[in-house]
């Protein structure tokens, strides 16, 4: 949309932090206005406005992804209000793909940042660990398009998850040694074997016919 | 002459004995004797009737023998008798069929067999005729694959596999037939009368990747799952690509002139063939989906839907000309989801067993007769064909799939190494399709056929032999990344869909569709119709419940067939409660199940099946599993009234297996008897754990229900746990100690309580003092305490569910 030339300073400013390309700022910029209704920020609310996700069962969750000051990388913890384009700019970032000239560290970085997102979003009360508490809640939050399934078999499922996770973490427990969550980096043990950093993306490059039909 | 000869011998002397001899001696004399019509000369000797009866008089034999009446399906015992034993032999070897693909051997095994019938009878042994091959032996291997294809992953890469399917197929085919023209072309090799037409006709057979010979050679090498699935999908998909071609180039062969409808009319043949198949296979899918939904009554011929449908399925395809390999497979990949949930468990593995059984000796034969039917006088030998064939295959396969895998890098999310290609490359192989295929060449059109047969065979023979052996050193030597062959965990999948969820609302977020819209898409459309056609008893699923109560299922048949369990309850008890009802047992039943149990809980383990032609009574361990699952919930209830404390989860087992390792003739101390002090019993006492008056009831092993029925139960009476986590030690944040009641009026059964806990610590009452006091006697080192045994079955079982 116009030469490089007349691209403002702030857009490329934007394009340099998080990474992303000129026409994707464009297609994000024109989303941001399409969920905060013209407005230059966004609030919880806005996210109404996104109809498809009212079927997620963990909506919540991601919606309060959006405002975590963690993601947002201003502080250690806590809600922010509102968030701008360019908070929303980067919360997006987390989910682009990897570059193949990337190098080993860059990747591993990268990686790392993904997860933390993820581990964010579990992590609720910002400890650093996932306790028990925040387990069952986001397997009960999961499973909660099942109407026929009762807290109790959520939480059961939590516990053995739960256990299986403190197995891997941290092996042969001695009887009384307390496991108290699951840290970030044993977080990042249990997701060793997977390609979770691969599949940790939204493909942006199609997002312009969709916009259309939006 | 030789038969009558000794008949008459034996007629004269009329001695029994003789006769029989004779019988045995001369197969088929006997009868042959007996049916022949025209007085025989032999039977001079015997009083004849003076108008010369047919049938003349002969003894009562007491042993006949005769052969051509069982002749056929003689031979296919044998020869599938030979195959599995054949197998046998080479696992016996254990270091043999890691470094040689069963498929190389047993093609040995056929060239051996093949040279021995050759060589005595001095004719060409029986060739495996392509119909067999293709109606009979070909369907359950597939049929094995579709239905226990990961479908995820298949879906996940789908747009690529379809584009090496069809493009990568296309350009082999063209390309070989081109090229192989190209060389029939230079006058010295003498294949100048080979045309155009019949070269693309060679090409497009020879270009066919075998899924038969992929799964023999992949299945030993465990590569990661994704290029697994990139190859195996390819060579299944291809099967249309193949169908058309091979039909079209054989039609085109025949015809006199071709006109550009004809062209055209093709490429449309390969979008009815693919789609029809598939359509075909959906179709029957969701038929047999929906059969299944009203067999909970007859139970017994359950698996027979599975596999009649598929097979109709694949019939009925070939019966149109159609792929029928992809009507199978779409068959099988829709009727898994739904079948699964209606079948019982018992047909689910008889399913799965069977299947697996089918398609093993499907391969194994098609492997001997492959080796059989190479030996005989089909072929003529002519060098420069037979190396060109060979090279343009392996050459055009590679510069396929590099050429290919530009442009397929550019749309997917991750992209394919060079490693992965090359995989890709050296495990096109080719197997038993186009070894059947080229037998089908019609001679008249085809007059060098035996020329195609002896290249044909030389190039699968290359393929599963050098590129089969080699490919294991290959991957090992690339370092491609192998498959992890972890136990399914419940994290695991918690983690999977949880991702599921973030990535779809992210792309909502973005107004993006991704796969996980249409996936999204699908499934709302599966919840809201086709589960409730299709599923008898239909709740919404979760995969996460699913896998855990398959988990815990294990578990407990694990337990069960350890030998834990020494009783056998009678199938009388356990016949008592409707599988398929959940409705609390009322408490008459419930004293009657309690005094059944009570009754046999010392008995040896034994079947007690009632069988009968139409149900069979739960097998004995399968209502042992169910028997644990219901102990398992109730011993903490039962604890509780007792005030004891039990732990639910796999500390169960780890406290069961505690018992387990006991030299088998330990006896369990009179005290574990006694009433109020058990904890977790199972091979144990009489009376006293039987207070399962309260209820249970709802045996069935599926958490949810049994749940629900621990749900009627009446509450538990307080309990006191603690649930320390971080708190006791670093004050920080606040009380996370949950109380008993919380935990425990929540109806419980699951309570993660752990006697030598994992997760903060427990303090209850009684527990740690009756444990020990009420371990059995034997070893010492298992009653120190209950985490060494859970460490030890923790070192087994990496993931315990």
């Amino acid at each position: 949309m116009g030469s490089s030339s007349s691209v403002p300073a702030e857009v490329q400013e934007l394009a340099a932090k998080t990474g992303f390309t000129l026409e994707q700022i464009e297609h994000l910029h024109r989303r941001f206005k399409h969920i905060s209704g013209d407005q230059p920020t966004i609030r919880k609310e806005s996210f109404d406005r996104i109809p498809d996700l009212e079927f997620n069962p963990i909506r919540s969750k991601i919606v309060r992804a959006f405002f975590d000051r963690r993601n947002l990388r201003q502080a250690q913890g806590g809600l922010a209000d509102e968030i701008n384009f360019e908070d929303f700019l980067t919360i997006m970032s987390y989910f682009r793909p990897m570059e193949m000239n990337m190098d080993e560290e860059q990747l591993d970085c990268f990686r790392k940042e993904k997860l933390k997102f993820l581990f964010h979003m579990y992590d609720a009360d910002n400890d650093g660990k996932i306790s028990l508490q925040e387990y069952r809640k986001v397997v009960e939050e999961l499973l909660s398009r099942n109407p026929h399934l009762e807290k109790e078999s959520a939480r059961s499922i939590a516990d053995g998850a739960m256990m299986e996770a403190a197995s891997i973490c941290v092996g042969q427990m001695e009887p009384d040694q307390v496991y108290e969550g699951i840290t970030f980096e044993d977080f990042l043990k249990m997701w060793q074997g997977s390609d979770i950093d691969t599949k940790m993306h939204v493909r942006f490059l199609n997002m312009e016919t969709i916009a259309h039909c939006h | 002459p030789s038969w009558g000869g000794t008949a008459l011998a034996v007629q004269r002397c009329r001695c029994p004995l003789a006769l029989l001899f004779a019988g045995l001696l001369a197969p088929g004399a006997v009868s042959e004797f007996a049916l022949a019509p025209s007085p025989d000369p032999a039977s001079a000797g015997t009083p004849q009737a003076p108008n010369g009866t047919p049938f003349p008089e002969s003894r009562l034999h007491v042993f006949t023998l005769d052969y051509p009446h069982v002749q056929i399906p003689f031979e296919i015992t044998l020869w599938i008798l030979l195959a599995s034993l054949a197998k046998i032999g080479f696992h016996l070897y254990s270091k043999l069929p890691s470094i040689v693909p069963e498929s190389c051997l047993l093609i040995l095994v056929g060239l051996l067999l093949g040279g021995i019938i050759f060589g005595a009878e001095e004719k060409s042994p029986p060739v495996m005729k392509s119909d067999v091959f293709f109606l009979y032996l070909l369907p359950p291997i597939v049929l094995d694959a579709g239905y226990f294809m990961p479908t995820r992953l298949f879906f996940e890469n789908f747009g690529t596999i379809f584009w090496y399917a069809v493009v990568g197929t296309l350009w082999n085919s063209i390309g070989i037939g081109i090229s192989l023209f190209g060389i029939c072309q230079i006058e010295i090799f003498g294949l100048t009368d080979i045309t155009l037409l019949q070269s693309l006709l060679f090409g497009s057979l020879i270009s066919a990747v075998d899924p038969v010979a992929v799964l023999a050679v992949f299945e030993n090498i465990h590569v990661n799952e994704q290029l697994y699935i990139l190859v195996f999908g390819e060579s299944l998909l291809n099967d249309a690509i193949t169908v058309v071609l091979y039909n079209l180039f054989k039609n085109f062969c025949q015809m006199h002139t071709i006109e550009t409808i004809d062209i055209f009319a093709g490429i449309a043949k390969f979008f009815v063939v693919g789609i029809g198949g598939v359509l075909i296979g959906i179709f029957l899918g969701f038929v047999a989906a929906f059969t299944t939904r009203f067999t909970h009554k007859i139970r017994v011929i359950e698996p027979l839907f599975v596999f009649l449908y598929s097979y109709l399925s694949y019939v009925t395809a070939e019966m149109f000309h159609l792929s029928g390999i992809m009507a199978i497979i779409a068959c099988a990949m829709t009727m898994n989801k739904y079948v699964e949930e209606n079948v019982s468990q018992k047909s689910y593995t008889t399913i799965k067993y069977f299947m697996k059984m089918l398609s093993s000796v499907s391969e194994t034969l098609i492997f001997i007769f492959m080796g059989v039917s190479t030996v005989g006088k089909n072929h003529e030998w002519n060098w420069a064909f037979v190396s060109f064939t060979l090279l343009f295959c392996l050459i055009w396969r590679a510069l396929g799939v590099i050429v290919l895998t530009q442009i397929i890098n550019k749309f997917r999310t991750i992209p394919l190494t060079f490693k992965d290609q090359f995989i890709i490359a050296y495990g096109g192989l080719r197997g038993a399709i186009c070894f059947s295929l080229v037998f089908l060449l019609p001679v008249a059109v085809i007059p060098r056929k035996k020329l195609f047969i002896t290249a044909t065979i030389v190039v699968i023979f290359f393929t599963v032999f050098i590129q089969g052996i080699t490919i294991r050193p290959l991957v090992e030597f690339l370092d491609v990344k192998r498959a992890n062959k972890k136990q399914p965990a419940v994290s695991e999948e918690i983690y999977s869909r949880f991702f599921d969820h973030v990535k779809a609302g992210i792309e909502d977020v973005c107004g993006h569709w991704g796969h996980n819209f249409w996936k999204d898409k699908f499934k709302k459309f599966d919840n809201k119709f086709l589960r409730k056609l299709l599923i008898r008893e239909n709740q919404p699923k979760s995969s996460i419940v699913s896998l855990y109560k398959k988990l815990e299922i294990k578990n407990a048949i694990e337990m069960a067939e350890s030998g834990m369990i020494s009783t056998a309850p009678s199938s009388a008890s356990l016949n008592d409660y409707v599988e398929d009802k959940v409705r609390p047992l009322s408490p008459g039943e419930m004293d009657n199940i309690r005094e059944i149990l009570t009754k046999n809980l010392y008995q040896i383990r034994h079947r007690t099946m009632s069988y009968n032609r139409h149900s069979l009574a739960a097998d004995a361990s399968e209502k042992q599993a169910k028997e644990i699952l219901i102990r398992h919930r109730h011993s903490l209830r039962e604890s509780v009234k007792k005030s004891h404390s039990l732990s639910r989860h796999k500390e169960d087992n780890s406290k069961a297996t505690r018992f387990l390792s006991l030299p088998k003739d330990t006896k369990l101390p009179e005290k574990l008897r006694i009433r109020n002090k058990t904890s977790f019993r199972v091979s144990d006492s009489s009376d006293s754990d039987l207070e399962l008056a309260t209820t249970v009831l709802n045996l069935k092993p599926r958490a949810r229900k049994i749940l629900r029925g621990q749900s009627q139960q009446q509450p538990l009476q307080q309990f006191r746990m603690e649930w320390r986590n971080e708190v006791e030690d670093h004050n920080g944040r606040g009380d996370r100690r949950e109380t008993a009641d919380q935990a425990l009026s929540s109806i419980g059964y699951r309570q993660p309580l752990l006697p030598r806990p994992r997760f903060g610590t427990l303090s209850e009452e009684n527990l740690t003092e009756d444990v020990r006091s009420t371990r059995p006697m034997p070893p010492p080192r298992l009653v120190r305490q209950a985490s060494e045994a859970e460490r030890c079955t923790n070192k087994s079982q990496i993931n315990p569910y």
